[in-house]
């Protein structure tokens, strides 16, 4: 049985995607291939091993995994490909147990599929699952932080809006900033879970405000969290006042890459950066993030690669509604013992601090 | 003698169907050629026996074909000179001349048998009455070939498994390509030689059949085969990727 530290379980994020992938493995000297034809071909895909995996710690050793693919279509990420999706990520973990992974984690949709119903997966006495959710929730936080610090702002006086409020990386967020900032605005589509969840939750000044309406919350706050399960990017925030920030952390993406705050700037959260270096084998990492800054990978990925680090093969995160800001805390000591930290903040375009210092500055973005 | 049921055809549809035949009938034809082959290949008495037998069935599985065929009122084309087929047999012998049994193994029973029990899967469920039930149950006799090769390629693997690759390999970029330029939506190599007038291929959906669905089927069940024997997915995965399209 071959045997590697981790294993990450994850689906591409877009077809664009998904054919850059093709492309990289179809190797230079061929024809790339048409997304058409890619669609053709993905779903019928089984789930498997695509790339293996070195991470280098800070403490000068590497660990080894495994990427996993459950090739679940980008356009089949809805509630009516439920039984046909779980099957997918069954096999990924099936995969993820025949490499002998100790700490495999649960990617994307694959841990909203699972709803935290961890008995649903194959099971192996050698083998601990983890969301991977804790760890994107401290790099969505000090994302904030970081970006609010970069505006010249205070989070204390910030007003805050999490989209897809009621899912467990949402909540997440949800209850490690509801005592920080001036006011939190929580929105998801499931009123009642939303509700309940937000009379829980103590703030500074006011309480709490839960809103399906996503128009009302967005024209009252000035930062934005992006949480939320949404097949494809589409949300657009048309009444957000001028200057805010919006932190995208959705997997696949949850803006419209047609929305530009105004005067404002959005990043993407929930990356964090390995300072040993990420390494894959087919080195996907260039088209999985095509992205100005190197060594990034998404949070729950990461999780996985700094329990394996710190040898603590446990299901760290378990699912829907259990983390809390002293599991994000111990999450990101593990993670920052190790070199993961928060990369500098950009999006599709390249780095973003400048813009947010500009913000700082009231100069127009 | 049970009555075979005729359902109604149109002339298109007919044309469809007997170019269909044409493939499947042809590719069962090359099987049995090649399982007399392996036949010869094989030392263990009983695998020998084993192989003149599948030879035999690939017989019989195209006598079915053909005599489905006659029910729609088709005179099925067989061309052993069709260009992909030739060209797979002509692999198969080269492999067969230079003693290598496990290359043999793999081209027909992994690869042309994934091949087979993947199309004719999809073809069983768009053709019409007796036509269909014979390509889904010679689809399901198909499959038993593959479960026969797999406990022997497993061990084969087990030995050695750098060097089983890298033949599994060998074998996927000859014999793979050349199913996956058969299933292209264009022939890159000119006419099959089995079509009666113009490529078939791009009247398939007229009769209800996805080549699509062909091609995804296929490279899926190819897939869960290399997987059972062992291979490392993320190797299988490039050679798929690397196919032409």
């Amino acid at each position: 049985m071959p045997q590697v530290d981790f294993a990450l379980i994850g689906h591409p994020e877009s077809w664009n995607r998904a054919a850059a992938v093709i492309s990289v493995l179809r190797g230079a000297d061929r024809p790339p291939v048409a997304e058409q034809h890619v669609r053709e071909i993905i779903p019928w895909i089984p789930s498997r091993t695509a790339s293996r995996v070195t991470v280098g710690s800070s403490q000068g050793f590497q660990v080894r995994g495994a990427y996993i693919d459950s090739f679940i279509p980008p356009d089949r990420l809805h509630s009516r490909f439920l039984r046909e999706n779980l099957a997918r990520v069954r096999a990924a973990a099936a995969c993820a147990i025949k490499e002998g992974a100790r700490i495999v984690t649960l990617g994307g949709f694959s841990s909203i599929l699972l709803e935290g119903k961890a008995d649903l997966l194959p099971s192996h006495a050698e083998t601990a699952f983890t969301t991977g959710n804790t760890l994107t929730v401290a790099l969505i936080v000090k994302g904030i932080e970081r970006a609010v610090a970069l505006a010249g702002r205070d989070l204390g006086e910030s007003n805050v809006l999490i989209v897809g409020a009621s899912g467990d990386v949402g909540s997440g967020c949800a209850r490690c900033l509801a005592p920080r900032v001036k006011r939190l605005f929580l929105s998801a589509r499931n009123p009642d879970r939303l509700k309940g969840f937000a009379s829980e939750l103590p703030t500074l000044r006011s309480p709490v405000m839960a809103d399906t309406d996503l128009k009302k919350l967005s024209g009252m706050a000035d930062v934005v969290i992006c949480a939320a399960s949404t097949p494809a990017p589409e949300l657009v925030f048309d009444a957000l006042p001028l200057s805010s920030i919006v932190c995208d952390a959705g997997y696949p993406k949850n803006v419209s890459p047609d929305f530009v705050p105004r005067e404002g700037a959005i990043f993407y959260g929930g990356l964090g950066q390995a300072s040993g270096g990420i390494q894959l084998d087919p080195d996907l990492l260039g088209v999985i993030y095509p992205y100005s800054v190197g060594n990034v990978a998404h949070g729950c990925f990461l999780e996985g690669v700094a329990l394996a680090m710190e040898k603590r093969f446990e299901p760290f995160s378990q699912g829907r509604g259990l983390i809390t800001p002293q599991r994000v805390e111990d999450i990101w000591q593990i993670a920052q013992k190790h070199g993961i930290g928060l990369p500098p903040l950009f999006n599709g375009a390249g780095s973003v601090e400048e813009g947010m210092r500009c913000l700082g500055r009231g100069v127009p973005q | 003698m049970q009555a075979v049921t005729v359902p109604a055809c149109s002339k298109d549809q007919t044309h469809i169907w007997a170019d269909v035949l044409a493939q499947a009938v042809t590719g069962e034809l090359i099987g049995a050629l090649n399982y007399t082959t392996l036949a010869e290949l094989y030392e263990d008495a009983a695998e020998k026996a084993e192989a003149l037998e599948h030879a035999q069935g690939e017989r019989g599985h195209a006598a079915s074909f053909t005599e489905a065929g006659r029910a729609l009122g088709i005179e099925v084309v067989i061309n052993l000179e069709a260009q992909y087929w030739k060209r797979i047999r002509s692999i198969f012998l080269s492999r067969a001349q230079a003693g290598d049994l496990i290359g043999c193994i793999l081209a027909q029973e992994v690869m042309l048998e994934s091949f087979a029990v993947a199309s004719y899967s999809v073809v069983a469920e768009a053709a019409p009455g007796e036509l269909g039930a014979t390509f889904a149950r010679i689809a399901g006799e198909e499959g038993e070939h593959v479960a026969h090769a797999i406990e022997l390629l497993q061990a084969e693997r087990a030995r050695d498994p750098g060097a089983f690759d890298a033949k599994v390999h060998q074998m996927h970029e000859e014999i793979m390509t050349a199913l996956a330029e058969m299933i292209a939506r264009d022939d890159p190599g000119g006419h099959c030689g089995l079509c009666q007038g113009s490529c078939v291929k791009h009247s398939l959906p007229d009769a209800g059949i996805s080549l699509s669905e062909i091609r995804g089927v296929s490279l899926q069940r190819y897939l869960r085969t290399l997987d059972e024997i062992g291979v490392p997915g993320e190797s299988s995965l490039v050679w798929v990727a690397q196919l032409p399209v």
